[in-house]
């Protein structure tokens, strides 16, 4: 069809946002990073049953510069609350989050003083995923809607990550849907 | 001789401390065993009771004689408890009574004479609380004084290193003395900003300003202080070690824990005894089970019911199943921080890890969370498919271990990277209060399923390993001969596996079967009752200690009669036995300290509670 089939064979042509889409929603390296029981489970989705490297996402890197993908596995208590902060403020754009499990996306069965009730308070989240813990199962399909997700950037999406925003007073707020709708915009 | 049953003390006459209705807010012991009376006869008035309480050895002791009283113990030839296992503490300030608001509650342990005593300190009320610090006599008592402390603000005088352990040090408040919150954040259903619900949003986080670290005690600047943890790879969680190195050499560790506290205990107390068996999955998340038989046991112990006989095999063989899972994944991760790249047995020990999980499913349907036990029996019976799968599983596993063992045993990398690493002696081991393969790794024979039978143990032929070289080598032997004695177990469980209900049939504590319900008014109500209400336990004071993979898992609960534990306090084995990794990795070096945390075997679920 039109340009390719002038091309000589195993070449393809494509735009350079879905070419860097694409690279990114295959080798989406997590952060080598666990709190609590669903680090186990997160470690059972890496290891040989449900082999998360199909994915591309195998290569759990201890550094938070190298990583792509923070996987939140656990509660988090007031005292970690900080260093995961940073261990986010550490990683370079692009960046996603996957709050596993329900600790990690609304505090879960710890309705109490030690325990932070959603890692959405102090890091921007991408994927929740329901379970306690949540099957490997469910982190690969929470991997799925990331790539999903990932598909849809463009590179506005990061061109102004940066600047500040723009203030926003609270008065002329009329609901949380409104609030949304120009950030999608 | 001194008469020590139920003597009537200026203790017990206090006004209000029996009042109708509540029979025994302050459980008191009656009766009379040769250690109680021995410590009457040294102690004389200092002693303000002495008994046994629902089969324990129980001492009320003025906090003047404290620490003599546990010299004494110690050193006494007829006594001879060698071990502090648990601290804990009691605030008394919402019963019915008013004498001293804080109890301390110390368990010893008697390895020789297979002993358990617990002693029981009631605090002056004048001023602040505070107890003496039993650091000078056991060294195990450290870090749960430390703990007492942080989380119930008695103060131990002359404690040697008196800071917070698990809180953040700008925490505002003791968190289990009784007139402070559960905590927690309402959560707003509402979609409206002018909502004020809103203003909830966030009270839950800490403000944390940047500052300059705090050098730990005895550290000197001068030196090299690196940080490990708490996001370090072979930390096994959130771990943080401040580590002081003269080159490679380690100089001093400091523990930092508490980046995982889940206030279980504070939970523990508002929920009701049956709802808090789910919460124990989640403390020592690789082994739910042993957490889940645990907390059971201890409760039945309270409420003096027997189960029936397959439900405590099914127990035996759940329990054993998840030492298997639990030693697998230790072993997994001990290979692969220590070698870095041994991946290989990672993968091959999931993979039978995922055939224990898979057995797990089929009888409750999780893998990890469990939550299989009741108080009373377990949740289901398990389906007819999972024997035969199980007897599957126990011939490869019997193949596999041996298979780990030759990659590892002998091989000269492995050797050198842990013979001769983490050395306790046999006297260390037992001051520091650790447990499990931790004691049997440095000579110690004990091991509580022969030593202190529960839940049917008594009826299983099994070796107890011991090996004496003190190493992370020696542990690991006994880790990998515990998984064949597991295997043994199981297989004589399955063997002898009776028929019958799997759960007591005392409608008060466990919910009559679905079928029930349709076709009879009384199982609906039943049923209603405790599901609202839960059930009554009534008053008393137990300490519950099992064998669990890391060591021993202790339940200490404190009921008053009502539907909810008083209190509830989980003895780790991974908080008690991470303290040795100071011992361990001083004068060793920095990579050392790595093969130490992988032979402690820690689960920070279960440090940081």
């Amino acid at each position: 069809m039109g340009l390719e089939e002038k091309l000589p064979e195993g070449i393809i042509t494509t735009q350079l946002e879905t070419l860097v889409n694409w690279s990114r929603e295959n080798s989406t390296w997590p952060l080598l990073f666990g709190l609590a029981c669903c680090a186990i489970e997160m470690i059972a989705t890496g290891s040989a049953r449900h082999d998360i490297s199909r994915y591309g996402s195998e290569l759990f890197r201890a550094s938070p510069r190298q990583a792509d993908l923070m996987i939140v596995s656990g509660r988090v208590s007031n005292k970690m609350a900080p260093v995961i902060k940073r261990l986010y403020d550490q990683m370079s754009e692009p960046k996603w989050v996957i709050a596993m499990g329900i600790c990690a996306s609304a505090g879960g069965p710890f309705n109490n003083y030690a325990i932070i009730q959603g890692v959405d308070k102090i890091i921007p989240v991408d994927v929740y995923v329901p379970g306690c813990p949540p099957r490997p199962e469910s982190l690969l399909y929470a991997l799925d809607m990331l790539r999903k997700k990932q598909a849809k950037d463009t590179f506005r999406t990061y061109a102004n990550l940066n600047a500040p925003p723009p203030p926003v007073v609270p008065d002329d707020i009329e609901s949380l849907e409104a609030l949304r709708q120009p950030q999608l915009a | 001789m001194l008469n020590v049953s139920p003597r009537v003390r200026e203790y017990e006459t206090l006004p209000g401390l029996n009042p109708l209705g509540i029979p025994a807010v302050a459980p008191l012991p009656t009766g009379e065993s040769e250690d109680t009376n021995r410590l009457v006869e040294r102690f004389g008035d200092a002693i303000l009771a002495a008994g046994l309480h629902h089969g324990q050895q129980v001492v009320y002791v003025k906090p003047e004689q404290l620490v003599a009283l546990a010299e004494f113990a110690k050193r006494d030839p007829a006594l001879r408890y060698e071990a502090l296992i648990d601290v804990s503490a009691v605030d008394r300030s919402e019963l019915p009574i008013s004498d001293s608001r804080f109890h301390t509650v110390y368990q010893l342990r008697s390895y020789a004479r297979k002993q358990h005593l617990m002693v029981v300190c009631p605090l002056d009320d004048r001023g602040e609380p505070e107890a003496p610090s039993l650091a000078s006599v056991y060294q195990g008592a450290i870090w749960p004084e430390r703990e007492v402390w942080d989380l119930m603000g008695v103060h131990f005088a002359d404690h040697p290193d008196h800071r917070r352990i698990l809180m953040p040090e700008s925490w505002p408040n003791h968190p289990l003395q009784k007139q402070v919150p559960v905590g927690g954040e309402e959560v707003p259903f509402t979609l409206t900003w002018s909502d004020p619900e809103f203003e909830s949003f966030g009270k839950q986080i800490l403000a944390a300003e940047s500052k300059p670290p705090v050098l730990p005690p005895g550290m000197n600047i001068e030196n090299m202080i690196i940080n490990m943890g708490p996001h370090h790879p072979s930390t096994h969680g959130v771990l943080r070690l401040v580590v002081e190195l003269d080159g490679e050499t380690v100089v001093n560790v400091d523990a930092d824990l508490g980046y995982l506290h889940s206030g279980f205990e504070k939970t523990g107390e508002n929920k009701r005894y049956k709802d808090f068996v789910y919460y124990t999955d989640r403390m020592d998340y690789l082994s739910a089970m042993s957490n889940n038989m645990g907390y059971c046991l201890a409760v039945e112990k309270l409420l003096g019911v027997e189960i029936p006989e397959r439900a405590q095999v099914l127990r035996v063989i759940m329990a054993e199943l998840q030492r298997l899972a639990s030693h697998l994944f230790w072993l997994s991760t001990h290979v692969l921080d220590v070698s870095g790249t041994g991946m290989a047995l990672l993968m091959y020990a999931t993979r039978e890890r995922e055939r224990i999980l898979d057995l797990f499913e089929m009888a409750c349907g999780a893998r990890l969370t469990v939550g299989y036990m009741r108080i009373g029996g377990v949740s289901r019976d398990i389906p007819p498919a999972f024997l035969g799968h199980l007897e599957e599983f126990l011939k490869a596993m019997a193949i596999r271990i041996d298979e780990y063992e030759a990659m590892l045993t002998s091989g000269p990398l492995w050797q050198e990277r842990l013979q001769g690493i983490g050395k306790l002696t046999r006297d260390e081991v037992i001051n520091m209060g650790l447990t499990g393969p931790m004691l049997r790794g440095s000579g110690v024979d004990w091991d509580l399923r022969r030593d202190a039978p529960y839940g049917g143990y008594e009826n299983y032929d099994f070796k107890v390993p011991v090996f004496t070289e003190g190493d992370s080598y020696a542990r690991y032997l006994v880790r990998m001969e515990e998984m064949r004695q597991s295997l043994r177990i199981i297989r004589q469980a399955i063997d002898n596996l009776p028929d019958g209900p799997f759960r007591v049939e005392d409608r008060k504590i466990t919910p009559p079967p679905r079928a029930e319900l349709d076709i009879s008014m009384e199982a609906l109500i039943h049923h209603f009752k405790l599901m609202t209400e839960g059930f009554q336990v009534p008053p008393g004071m137990v300490y519950h200690g099992i064998e669990s993979s890391k060591g021993e898992l202790g339940f200490f609960i404190y009921s008053d009669g009502s539907a909810k534990p008083y209190r509830l306090h989980v003895r780790g084995p991974s908080f008690n036995n991470l303290y040795a990794i100071s011992k361990m990795s001083k004068g060793a070096m920095l990579s050392d300290i790595v093969t130490n945390i992988g032979s402690i075997d820690i689960v920070l679920g279960e440090v940081d509670r």
